[in-house]
């Protein structure tokens, strides 16, 4: 029996992080996911901090890690009673006692709150219990007020240790939700949390999509009885009138130097994929068929855009070079495939497709092989996009009825709401990390 | 004997006044005969153009009272219509009736051309209204696709009632896609209805 003692005074004053070797415990891109079983025992509040405070950073951080669908979290509640009084961060740790809880990593920490100023300081360390080691240990200061912050930046943490890259915690998602007498934008956090209604204004508002800088967000409205794009900040705040061509001005995608717009423009009766410059100046059109042209998509490598054409007679995704040139049909299953969304990484693209009389999720290399279906016969599943680390999707769903946005792995596990709302929600937009 | 003499020369008078005047006057009534009938005739044709420009003019006003009776009605059929969140009133008529599609087509349909000339002829009667085609369609499908498609069926109607005569910029198109529904069903019967082009008057 081997026991595991770590001076944990001492590594504070080296300055938190401790150096660990490079192991990836979890190799997302397997077919087929393990989930890591992780303990938590209870978190501690130190000295006269309110329990309630190290309580909410637990909570934050047990759903995140269950909703980053890489881990099975082992809560102190379901711990044998032995393990269930253990709590905080102890002087010195024995891990072979925690081997009967079942979880081959744990995660410890503790929260004091400073009553003068209200600064909040959390620390966490965590234990690989299968090879009887530490793995590191880290700590976060700020006001209370960011406490969901710093849980999700704890949350990113865990992820990034056992898996190689940091989580998308700090994330939010935009999305449109039907209210009385319109379609407004709602935006919220990744875990569901801190919703915020962004427009206000009873018209019908669609396609939200996030400026690169994140700061703003880029919709469609009909206030003006034309379809034309917006721009509007996280505030609700300071809407700018930004494309309004008669006729279509919809589904920006922004070119990845930020430099370009290309997105659905009304051109002689029928929408065609147009590019506009950041800074203004005329659409340039790039699509010359006699079809419809819709939802236009970038490569991370700025030199392809996806989109949807119906010139053969059904809605197809199609890939141009960034140019117009070079056009090539990427979907042939089925007859009706729209809404392409490229990865950040560049080797799919996930699209929705109808099979066999609904809609699902689908997702293809861009060289048209690999074919996967992500989700199946649970209502119509439209609009997928992906999160800025490639790892998770977005879409909507009617699966529980009214249509919601879902979130789920990139291979189709772990499907879940974003929120407990009722429904009526579409067209989810994911932002880059706010950290 | 001098009676006698009287009477040869009233005889003789007679006579001359038969050979000097006679054909002379014969000439004369002849003219008059002529300048009457070409007077009767100018009379004739006066009167005809004045019946043909009175009946014109009554039918250009039974044609007006008509044309007004028709703009009349179409105006009276006319209801202003605020629609929150979007800028400005306009007019619907329920004269002005929808054309459906097929699902996933944008193409008019061979029997509602019928429901197109009828609203041309309703349009050309009503001088100078400007109306706005709007493209709808069902919840099914993905909303953006579904936008490029009530783009395209409500190009569709516009094209045909400029074929019809309509000036061109009389006309513009909308497309709501999937977001106004006629009928908020989930099955066939609502998608159906909801599949359409609806025309309103942007005038006032």
């Amino acid at each position: 029996m081997r026991k595991y003692l770590f001076p944990f005074a001492l590594m504070f004053l080296l300055g938190v992080t401790a150096p660990s070797e490079a192991r990836v415990y979890l190799d997302i891109n397997a077919p087929t996911l393990v989930q890591i079983p992780i303990v938590m025992p209870k978190w501690k509040a130190a000295d006269r901090t309110p329990p309630s405070v190290p309580e909410k950073i637990y909570e934050v951080v047990a759903r995140n890690l269950t909703l980053s669908g890489f881990f099975k979290v082992i809560d102190y509640g379901h711990l044998p009673p032995a393990l269930q009084k253990k709590e905080g961060i102890p002087e010195g740790i024995v891990l072979q006692e925690w081997i009967p809880s079942g979880g081959e990593i744990l995660l410890v920490g503790d929260a004091s709150l400073e009553p003068q100023t209200l600064t909040l300081q959390v620390r966490f360390h965590f234990f690989d219990l299968v090879e009887q080691r530490h793995l590191i240990g880290k700590q976060y200061e700020g006001h209370v007020q960011a406490l969901r912050h710093m849980a999700h930046r704890i949350s990113d943490e865990v992820v990034f240790q056992l898996t190689g890259e940091k989580g998308v915690h700090t994330t939010k998602l935009a999305y449109t939700l039907l209210q009385a007498g319109g379609k407004e934008i709602f935006i919220a956090d990744f875990d569901g949390d801190s919703l915020k209604q962004v427009t206000q204004n009873q018209s019908i508002n669609l396609s939200p999509v996030w400026t690169p800088d994140g700061r703003k967000i880029a919709f469609t409205s009909y206030l003006k009885r034309n379809p034309d794009l917006y721009l509007i900040d996280l505030e609700g705040k300071n809407l700018q009138l930004f494309s309004h061509n008669p006729g279509l001005n919809v589904s920006p995608s922004w070119s990845p130097d930020g430099k370009q717009i290309a997105l659905m423009m009304g051109m002689g009766g029928k929408s065609e994929i147009a590019l506009i410059d950041t800074n203004g100046g005329s659409p340039k059109k790039l699509t010359n068929s006699h079809g419809n042209e819709a939802s236009p998509s970038w490569s991370p490598d700025g030199k392809s855009i996806a989109f949807v054409s119906d010139r053969a007679g059904t809605p197809q995704i199609y890939i141009m070079a960034n140019d117009g040139s070079n056009v090539r049909r990427l979907t042939f299953e089925g007859n009706y495939n729209t809404n392409p969304s490229w990865s950040p990484k560049g080797d799919r693209i996930a699209f929705c497709g109808r099979v066999g009389g609904r809609y699902e999720i689908l997702t293809l290399g861009p060289d048209g092989t690999g074919l996967q279906q992500l989700t199946n016969n649970s209502g119509n599943n439209e609009s997928p996009c992906w999160s800025p680390d490639g790892r998770y999707i977005a879409f909507s769903s009617t699966r529980t009825g009214s249509s919601k946005i879902f979130i789920m792995n990139a291979n189709g596990f772990n499907q879940r709401p974003l929120t407990p709302s009722k429904g009526g929600e579409s067209s989810p937009a994911w932002s880059r990390r706010f950290e | 004997m001098f009676r006698k003499s009287w009477t040869i020369l009233i005889l003789f008078l007679c006579l001359g006044l038969l050979f000097s005047g006679c054909p002379k006057k014969t000439v004369t009534m002849n003219e008059a005969a002529v300048a009457d009938e070409e007077a009767a005739a100018r009379e004739k044709a006066r009167l005809e153009a004045e019946r043909a420009r009175q009946e014109q003019e009554l039918k250009a006003q039974e044609e007006a009272a008509r044309k007004a009776q028709a703009e009349t009605e179409f105006e009276k059929s006319l209801v202003a219509k605020k629609t929150p969140g979007i800028e400005g009133e306009v007019l619907e008529s329920s004269l002005l009736k929808d054309i459906y599609f097929d699902f996933d087509k944008y193409d008019v349909r061979p029997q509602d051309a019928d429901i197109l000339k009828a609203n041309a002829t309703l349009l050309m009667k009503s001088s100078t209204a400007k109306i706005q085609v709007e493209g709808h369609c069902d919840e099914r499908g993905t909303e953006e696709y579904n936008l490029a498609l009530g783009e395209r069926r409500a190009n569709s109607a516009r094209l045909y009632l400029i074929s019809l005569g309509i000036a061109a910029d009389r006309i513009s198109t909308i497309s709501y896609g999937e977001e106004r529904p006629l009928d908020p069903g989930h099955d066939e019967e609502a998608w159906s209805k909801n599949r359409r082009d609806h025309f309103i008057n942007l005038s006032k």
